[in-house]
């Protein structure tokens, strides 16, 4: 199963974890597998079916607005990172 | 000089060069030191705060006297980085950058660095710098997680590519509400000087071209590939010339409430904010309370009123540039 690395200010809404693992075999279905376990975090994710524009995901390193969005698919040995914009200084 | 890839040739330009630093605190201060023992000809410091006594855990080039003697953050920041090289010019400017004046302070630098703390400065920066063409190294800090990214215009992504909108106050932490460590600052602050040596020396085929994230307390650091974002998203800024920050379409207005000392925000957002996550956020720093029209929070002598827009009545200042960084510092962005 993919794993999934929840960043820093989205883990108090996913169980405290700074990762879970979450079944599918594109990043939208993994990430609505992960949403539908911890469901305070969809409306942090998601504006409706859409990603929020704000939050950036990346399937390993790349990010998946250059591979095909939420149709990018993912194997089981993949890492999806949900990365936020990082606001301080 | 004696580091082989920047040799002779590459100090000279060094000292040859001018830059401008946008924002001194935890950020700018630790990129107005490198630069200025890096022998970087001319400096300007930008910045529109006082130095508090909270500030000294991580913004290195200040002390208890500079608190005490109430000095500016550029003005203090100038003085010390003189002390440190008589050779360079520095310039300090006092004063809060918006979209009138970012072009006048940006328009003779060679290379624009991010020491701000919001995202609306640096979507204002990321306009200008796109408009003129000009490099700039964008950085951002909150506990112990960093990342940075380096900007040509026309050769990378613009930060609009990367990050398309800001998160909205409340969605994310500040250095106030989740602290922020003066090691992970230091680290990206580095990072972006190290950039600004290889930009201003001349050496563009050595730069980083991924936005780099580093979380010191875990020991990660990641190269997330975003060169293949330029051209791939229809960027407002870089591939469409929308300067939406710098023709003052976006971006926060400001108004001070005459003779009731207190200062509105007006940001322009299209989503409203969610209540009770940015009260999540506030409490343990100061009393907060809300309800569905507003949020009210009062911390330190100041007393914010929130609305769903992102609109905000600061009372307790009637200086813009304070309220202003008031915004930044609970709000963000």
């Amino acid at each position: 199963m993919p794993l999934v690395r929840i960043p820093t200010p989205l883990r108090p809404h996913a169980g405290g974890n700074d990762s879970a693992q979450a079944e599918g075999s594109t990043v939208g279905e993994v990430l609505n597998a992960l949403t539908s376990a911890y469901p305070d975090l969809r409306s942090r994710l998601f504006d409706g079916e859409d990603l929020r524009r704000f939050v950036n995901v990346y399937v390993n390193n790349e990010d998946i607005r250059f591979l095909e969005d939420l149709d990018t698919p993912v194997a089981a040995a993949d890492e999806v990172s949900i990365i936020p914009a990082v606001a301080g200084g | 000089m004696r580091f082989r890839a920047l040799g002779e040739e590459g100090q000279r330009r060094l000292c040859a060069s001018r830059v401008t630093i946008c924002g001194c605190g935890a950020l700018g201060t630790v990129l107005a030191n490198h630069l200025a023992r890096a022998g970087v000809g001319h400096i300007r410091v930008v910045d529109r705060d006082f130095i508090e006594i909270h500030n000294l855990q991580r913004q290195i080039l200040f002390d208890e006297e500079d608190v005490a003697s109430n000095l500016p953050k550029a003005e203090a920041a100038a003085r010390k980085m003189r002390a440190i090289n008589s050779s360079i010019t520095v310039e300090a400017v006092v004063t809060d950058i918006d979209h009138t004046n970012i072009l006048d302070l940006v328009a003779d630098a060679d290379l624009i660095l991010d020491g701000t703390d919001n995202f609306e400065t640096r979507y204002l920066i990321n306009d200008a710098a796109v408009k003129l063409g000009k490099p700039w190294i964008f950085g951002g800090v909150i506990g112990s997680e960093g990342q940075t990214m380096t900007i040509l215009p026309g050769k990378t992504p613009c930060l609009r590519c990367v990050v398309e909108d800001s998160p909205p106050p409340g969605m994310t932490p500040t250095c106030e509400t989740a602290g922020v460590l003066g090691p992970a600052v230091s680290t990206i602050a580095s990072f972006e000087a190290i950039e600004a040596i290889k930009i201003l020396s001349g050496d563009f085929e050595s730069l980083n071209r991924d936005l780099i994230m580093v979380d010191l307390w875990n020991w990660s650091f990641r190269q997330l590939k975003v060169a293949g974002l330029l051209g791939k998203v229809d960027c407002p800024t870089c591939r469409r010339r929308e300067f939406d920050w710098l023709e003052g379409r976006m971006g926060s207005h400001t108004t001070t409430l005459c003779g009731r000392n207190a200062v509105q925000i007006a940001t322009r957002r299209a989503d409203k904010l969610d209540f009770a996550q940015l009260a999540a956020k506030l409490t343990g720093i100061g009393s907060v309370r809300h309800n569905d029209f507003m949020l009210r929070f009062e911390t330190d002598g100041h007393e914010f009123t929130v609305f769903p827009d992102g609109r905000a009545i600061i009372k307790g200042t009637n200086d813009i540039a304070r309220a202003k960084t008031l915004y930044a510092q609970y709000l963000g962005s």
